[in-house]
Parts: C-alpha cells; sequence; structure tokens
C-alpha cells in the first residue's frame, strides 16, 4: 500500500511537471529541453537553503520559485524574440549547463554524488493539493486573455502580431509561469525523495514531458493529466518491461503524430458542463 | 594561446563541423531542428565500433580506420533513409505545422538511443586502437594522430559535399528546394526523391562524426548528445547555413580547448552557455548573418 502511494506521489509531481510543458508546448507551441533543469533548480536551491542555511522550509519554497523564476528570465529574455527552435536550443544549452555547475560546485551541491539525508516535509496530500492548485491556475490560465493569445499565437505568429498581440511578452510570461511551476515541482520531488543528484534532471526528462503532452493531445488538459498517469504510473506498477519502456513509449508517440496528430484526447475537455450533459443524455463525445 | 591548443581546437571544431553541417542540410530543407541526428550518430558509431571489430581480424592501421569509416557511413545513409520513410515522410504529405517535424524527431532520437541501450546495454566502449604511433610532431608542434586523421577526414568529407551542394544536379535540386519547396514542385522536381537525398547525405555526415565522436570520447548510448555542439555552432555560425556551422564549429572547437585550458573541463560548459546566450543577444543572425523567416 504504502508502495502504491510513492508512486502515485511521484505522478503527481510529474502531473505538475507535464502541466508546465503543456504551458509551454501545448499551449504556446515552444519545445523548453529545459524544463527538467528548472525542476533541479528548484531542487536544489530550497534544498541548500534549508540544509546549509537553516531557512525554513515554507520560506525556501517561494526563494526556491524566484530562482526559477530568475533562471527563466534569463534564459528566456533573449530567446523568446527569436525563431521558435532557438527556444529548444537554449533551453537544451541551459539544461546541460545546469547539470554541468551542479556537478561541479561539489562544495554547495555535493557534485556527482548528490545531496541526501534531506529531511521529509511532503507527502501524498501535500503534493495531490498542490497538483489541484497548479491545475486550477493553468485551466484559469488557459480560458484567461493570456491562454487565448497564446493559442493565436501558436498557431500563426504573423497573423496574432497583426491582431495586436504582444507576442514576445506573451511567450515569455507563459515561459515564466511554467518555470516557476516546475521549480515548485523541483521543491516537493527533493523534500519527497530526500535525496537529489544531477543524473536525474538531464533532457530526456523534459523531452518525456513534452511528448506526454502530446500522447494526451496537444489541445486538451485533460489529456495531458490522463496521459501523465497512464504514461508514468502504470509502467511504475508493471515494473518487468522496464528496459523497454521508453522505445514502447517512442513508437507509441510516432504512430499518433503519423495517424493521429490531435493525440488521443483531441480537443476534448472533462468539465462539469459535459459532466451534467453526461447524466443527461448518456455518452456523446463530439 | 600556443600553436599546440589552436591546432587541438580546430581539429575538434572540424569534428563539430560535421555534427553542424549534418544538422544544418536538413534545417535547410524542412525549417526544422532535426534532434534525430544525435540518434544517427550513436547508433553509426555503435555499427562503426561492431565493422572495426569484425574486420580488425583481416586489416589494420589505416585501411582498417578507412572501412570503420565507410562502414559508418554507409549505416548513417542506411538509417537517414529508415528516418525519413518513417518519421517524416507522412508529416510532409499531411502537411502538419512543423512541430510535428520537432516531435517526431525527438522521438525517433530517444528511440535510436534507447534501442543502442537495449541492445549493447549502458555500459562504455571504446575503439581499438587503429595506431601504433599515436603523436606525430610537425614543426615542433606534437599533434595526436587521430586529431590529425580527424581533421583530414572531416575536411575531406565537407569538401565533398560542398562540391555536391554547388557542382552536381542533385546538389542544384536540394538547394531549390531548401529555398522555396512549392515552386520547385510546380517545376516538376520529385521533392520525395530531393529529401532523401538530404537525409542521406546528413546520415553519412552523422555517420563519420559519430565514428570521430567515439574514438575522440568513449562510447556510451549518452554520445548523441554531443549534438549540442552541434546547435551551438550553428547558432554562432547561423542557423541554416553550412558555411556558417563550418565555421562557428571550428570557433565553438577553439573556444572549447581555450576554455578547458583556462577553467577546467568540467565548469567549460557553462561558460559556453554562457557565451552562445551572450551571442544570441548580440547577433542573433549569426556570423553568416542569415536569418530564416518563419513562413506567413
Amino acid at each position: 500500500m504504502e508502495y502504491i502511494f510513492a508512486v502515485l506521489t511521484f505522478t503527481g509531481i510529474t502531473v505538475i511537471g507535464v502541466l508546465g510543458s503543456y504551458l509551454v508546448t501545448g499551449l504556446t507551441g515552444l519545445f523548453s529541453f529545459g524544463q527538467a533543469a528548472f525542476f533541479s533548480v528548484g531542487a536544489y536551491t530550497s534544498v541548500v537553503l534549508v540544509k546549509n542555511l537553516d531557512v525554513p522550509f515554507l520560506l525556501a519554497v517561494p526563494a526556491a520559485m524566484a530562482t526559477g523564476l530568475l533562471a527563466g528570465f534569463l534564459v528566456g529574455y533573449p530567446t523568446v524574440r527569436l525563431r521558435r527552435d532557438y527556444i529548444s536550443l537554449v533551453t537544451f544549452g541551459f539544461g546541460e549547463a545546469i547539470i554541468a555547475l551542479l556537478n561541479n560546485s561539489v562544495n554547495l551541491t555535493g557534485g556527482a554524488m548528490g545531496l541526501s539525508g534531506i529531511p521529509q516535509y511532503t507527502n501524498f496530500a501535500v503534493v495531490w493539493g498542490s497538483v489541484a492548485v497548479c491545475l486550477t491556475l493553468v485551466v484559469g490560465y488557459k480560458y484567461s486573455k493570456y491562454g487565448r493569445q497564446c493559442l493565436a499565437l501558436r498557431a500563426d505568429e504573423l497573423a496574432a502580431k497583426a491582431m495586436g498581440i504582444n507576442v514576445n511578452r506573451i511567450k515569455l510570461v507563459t515561459f515564466l509561469f511554467a518555470a516557476a511551476m516546475t521549480s515548485y515541482a523541483g521543491v516537493l520531488y527533493a523534500f519527497y525523495t530526500t535525496y537529489v543528484e544531477p543524473g536525474a534532471f538531464g533532457w530526456i526528462v523534459s523531452a518525456e514531458w513534452i511528448i506526454i503532452v502530446f500522447v494526451g493531445g496537444i489541445n486538451s488538459l485533460t489529456g495531458s493529466v490522463f496521459a501523465t498517469i497512464l504514461l508514468t504510473g502504470l509502467p511504475e506498477m508493471l515494473r518487468f518491461a522496464s528496459e523497454w519502456r521508453v522505445a514502447v513509449y517512442c513508437v507509441i508517440v510516432l504512430l499518433i503524430i503519423n495517424y493521429r496528430p490531435i493525440g488521443i484526447f483531441g480537443e476534448f475537455e472533462l468539465t462539469f458542463k459535459w459532466l451534467r450533459q453526461l447524466g443527461k443524455k448518456g455518452v456523446k463525445v463530439s | 594561446m600556443s600553436i599546440q591548443q589552436l591546432l587541438n581546437g580546430v581539429s575538434l571544431g572540424s569534428v563539430y563541423a560535421l555534427i553542424a553541417v549534418g544538422f544544418a542540410l536538413v534545417f535547410n530543407i524542412l525549417k526544422f531542428s532535426n534532434f534525430a541526428h544525435g540518434g544517427v550518430m550513436t547508433l553509426t558509431a555503435y555499427i562503426g565500433l561492431a565493422a572495426a571489430l569484425f574486420f580488425s581480424t583481416w586489416l589494420s592501421g589505416l585501411s582498417l580506420f578507412a572501412v570503420t569509416l565507410l562502414s559508418a557511413a554507409l549505416a548513417g545513409a542506411l538509417v537517414g533513409i529508415v528516418l525519413e520513410r518513417m518519421a517524416f515522410r507522412r508529416i510532409r504529405n499531411n502537411n502538419s505545422p512543423v512541430i510535428y517535424y520537432f516531435i517526431s524527431s525527438i522521438t525517433m532520437g530517444i528511440l535510436m538511443e534507447n534501442i543502442v541501450t537495449i541492445f549493447a546495454s549502458s555500459t562504455f566502449y571504446s575503439y581499438p586502437r587503429f595506431f601504433e604511433l599515436t603523436v606525430v610532431n610537425i614543426a615542433h608542434v606534437n599533434i595526436a594522430l587521430t586529431d590529425l586523421l580527424m581533421l583530414v577526414f572531416s575536411s575531406v568529407a565537407l569538401m565533398i559535399l560542398l562540391w555536391v551542394l554547388y557542382r552536381t544536379r542533385i546538389g542544384l535540386a536540394i538547394r531549390a528546394l531548401s529555398f522555396d519547396v512549392n515552386t520547385a514542385n510546380l517545376m516538376g522536381m520529385d521533392s520525395n526523391r530531393v529529401v532523401m537525398a538530404t537525409f542521406i547525405a546528413a546520415g553519412i555526415l552523422g555517420g563519420i562524426a559519430g565514428v570521430f565522436l567515439g574514438i575522440n570520447y568513449t562510447l556510451y548510448p549518452q554520445l548523441g548528445q554531443l549534438i549540442v555542439k552541434g546547435f551551438i555552432a550553428s547558432v554562432i555560425g547561423g542557423l541554416g547555413s553550412i558555411t556558417g556551422a563550418m565555421i562557428g564549429a571550428v570557433l565553438l572547437g577553439v573556444l572549447e580547448v581555450t576554455l578547458i585550458g583556462a577553467v577546467g573541463a568540467g565548469i567549460a560548459p557553462v561558460f559556453v552557455f554562457i557565451v552562445m546566450l551572450v551571442f544570441l543577444l548580440v547577433r542573433p543572425r549569426g556570423i553568416s548573418g542569415i536569418i530564416v523567416q518563419e513562413k506567413a
């Protein structure tokens, strides 16, 4: 039972990470390979603050998010003005640079050995409570002015500009929002596993989150959440094929991209309205 | 900086140039960053190792080295064909937005890395030693033989590529297609064939780069992540420009060797990243000055 709770907790943390990727990739159409790096920024900042400087945990959380924001600004500001490819290249480089930095500042971060003996402040309830809060924020963002502008610039940047949308600003705001949220997920992770090491935050993790967004359906937030639970939760419980797990992912993604480009859920969102209609008329998915 | 370091930097840069050019070729035509190129390099590096071990009973020295390169290049061409058919043909026919190319190439990259991990396990391998002699002395400058060979073979490969691009019919077709796909189609060009040719060329370059990387470092499934050097070189040189990528790569090689000498190998990536960031702030179009516009 404890094991299942642990798996579910990790899934919850991943859901928050994926929500960040959803904002950047699903909503805005940018590819960030640095999401996992923001995750590590959040994790390490909070751990160093709590362990080395005896800062209370509740104060370390906003500090970690602020550091994530700052890093996001440094990476995002020069790149949002450019073609979208640059943001993937730069975030990729950022991820590598962060890992190199973590590996080399041994005094502070323990280098490749990582940091252990972190107090366990988060648990199942805290994580899933956070998921609920983040999900509400992201849903609100999606249907706000910002979210609609993101969708517009994803489809056609030039047209969005012509309609008077400040494309660069919207991109930066979304990127920063995602960076802060991912840093928060990093804090949750560090204070749940009680151990952090640089190896766990490579670009593959970021890529996996993007893939999850695509499998669920790039236009569907519901899809992202369900795909996370499906793709991270289930394989954890059925560990036997772990070697092939990622390969199988990749094949599924290729099939989806080639044969069902809108993802499993397409445009579908699980809303109260849909549930009410379901109660009245039975299943009807448009 | 000594001539010694400069030479080391240039020979490292020549390998980066192979990566950057293979990446720029595909970018030119399909206008997306081909992340699968890293996977191609990993896969071909392992195939090159297998070839080297297989042929080492009959051959040795330079001939073994050449055969290894040749088989890796052939494998690269083959992987290029498979890649184009599996990951990009259908997307191209569907006229899907660029992000689908992107996600497809990332997925293929991860898939190839995983195939290598499954079949060769994640242990480290190294290439057999090709030569008895390891260091050559030219005019009082010592240069490692493999570095020298890297420089020579990369330069030759890039020269051949430039010749193909600017002096042959298929090269003309590739350039025309990278200029405007629709017009090229209207002129009766078979774009499928040209795209295939581009992927083959990129695959060959990736194969050669893979072997060199394998010799230079050790062989491990994440070798393909060195593709990031190719990206950085492309950013410095100007995304989508072939000659720009070469210049950027050589500069990057020299910069990296200097930085490793100055601050150590571990922290050097951080400085390289900062240099790239500054470059993007100051001159985002890169050295070559061409900027590829997002199609309206």
